[in-house]
């Protein structure tokens, strides 16, 4: 793939469990430099900065896994590669091209 | 000095919010109001046929050939998207132009998607009651399901949705090859307008599993280096058909947005720039915009519509001279040294 490659971003492929389980963006915390760069993406007010006392920065990015759609826009835009895949266990599958 | 007429709309600004993840829910259209733009064009609802539009892939969006500039400063990227249709039903859809025409002081525009002109004609009398301004009918989603046809389908959609609302109805035509014929069907059937253009459908491919990313079919592909075809597509149909054009597709600043109007656009739709670059884009690019129209000394924009193709050159009338001579050293074959 061609283009600045600063840092990769979203996986090219979705996670494996994405046929059975809606994927969710989860925030790796310890990977996190809390630098603000997913907050503008997220059209779903997803994103947000919380305090972490434990942290090694005080704080780190955090996904509302309730507003998450699963875009992928936040893996794009994380300079650290702090985003992964998670299974939304609470939800039932709507996988493209399922009529209801 | 922004302030543009269309389709009997007095827009305080060309700069409108495509169709699209910038228009989906309440809450964007006040953003959109706030930054400055002219009106907004709501997510596209789809048909009950074709509800499995309504669900959405995980991820949706790839962005590729990235400069991952942040803070409004991207110029270089290529949207590579599964976006599908307005996530609810279509009762939640009515609901959602009641309350956006309640609360927003600039025109919202419904945009729907289906392919029997019975249910063209009845959502569109639908968006019409719910108080929509005007109707876009999404003729050329990159994403729409089955095998419809612009000759048949389309072309009988547009007579039935012209034939029973009142409000003012746009087509959005996809790029190709046969977008001014579909341009001027569109005119033919009533459209009041044209939308140029949707994106186009592309796939990229991962060497490693030699798979296409994502969803391993087409997406919708867009980015700023479609605003050359745009524009040509623009200015064609600029020369040939009668009717407003709200161009879209590659305008990430003010300058774009200058020259879509200079090439014959009423209006501007922009939704990538919003996605990459955020609402401040809208302000920005209506500050770009005025900025230019003072440096020109031009007071109101629609007078330049349209100059840059009073001035364009039939090819026949480009000026060409004698090109490499062919007794020139360069045309006498030279054995390649070692």
């Amino acid at each position: 793939m061609s283009g600045t490659q600063k840092y990769p971003g979203l996986p090219l492929l979705p996670p494996p469990f994405a046929a059975q389980q809606p994927p969710l963006a989860k925030v790796v915390e310890e990977k996190c430099i809390a630098c603000n760069r997913c907050l503008p993406v997220c059209f779903f007010d997803a994103l947000r900065i919380e305090e972490r006392p434990g942290h090694a920065l005080g704080r780190s990015a955090v996904v509302t896994a309730a507003h998450c759609t699963g875009c992928g826009l936040c893996f794009e835009t994380c300079p650290v590669d702090a985003f992964v895949w998670v299974p939304d266990m609470s939800s039932s599958p709507s996988r493209p091209g399922r009529r209801i | 000095m922004l302030t543009t007429s269309f389709l009997g709309m007095e827009l305080r600004s060309p700069v409108i919010v495509a169709s699209g993840p910038a228009s989906h829910d309440v809450n964007q259209i006040s953003l959109a109001e706030r930054h400055g733009a002219g009106a907004v064009v709501l997510k596209t609802a789809c048909s009950d046929k074709y509800q499995h539009m309504r669900f959405w892939p995980r991820p949706r969006y790839k962005l590729l050939d990235w400069d991952k500039q942040i803070a409004g400063r991207s110029t270089q990227f290529s949207l590579y998207s599964y976006e599908q249709g307005y996530s609810g039903s279509l009762e939640d859809y009515w609901e959602f132009i009641r309350v956006c025409k309640r609360h927003a002081g600039i025109p919202i525009v419904g945009s729907i998607f289906a392919d029997e002109a019975g249910d063209w004609a009845a959502m569109a009398a639908e968006v019409e009651m719910a108080g929509a301004d005007a109707i876009e009918l999404d003729i050329s989603s990159p994403h729409r399901p089955g095998s419809l046809e612009f000759d048949t389908t389309f072309v009988a959609a547009m007579r039935a949705v012209v034939g029973r609302v009142h409000i003012p109805v746009l087509a959005k035509l996809a790029p190709g090859t046969n977008v001014l014929m579909q341009a001027e069907a569109a005119e033919q059937a009533g459209a009041h307008a044209v939308t140029l253009c949707n994106r186009l459908q592309g796939i990229d491919v991962d060497i490693e599993s030699q798979r296409p990313i994502l969803h391993g079919y087409y997406a919708g592909i867009g980015g700023p280096w479609a605003k050359y075809y745009t524009m040509r597509h623009i200015a064609e149909a600029y020369r040939t058909v009668h009717i407003p054009i709200s161009g879209t597709g590659g305008a990430i600043t003010g300058e774009d947005v200058v020259k879509y109007i200079l090439v014959g656009a009423s209006t501007v739709q922009v939704l990538s720039a919003i996605l990459i670059n955020g609402w401040e884009t809208i302000a920005r690019m209506n500050e770009e915009i005025t900025g230019y129209l003072q440096r020109k000394g031009v007071d109101r924009l629609e007078s330049i519509r349209g100059q840059a193709v009073a001035s364009m050159t039939p090819p026949d009338n480009i000026v060409r001279w004698s090109g490499e001579p062919l007794d020139g050293t360069r045309n006498i074959w030279k054995e390649p040294g070692p």
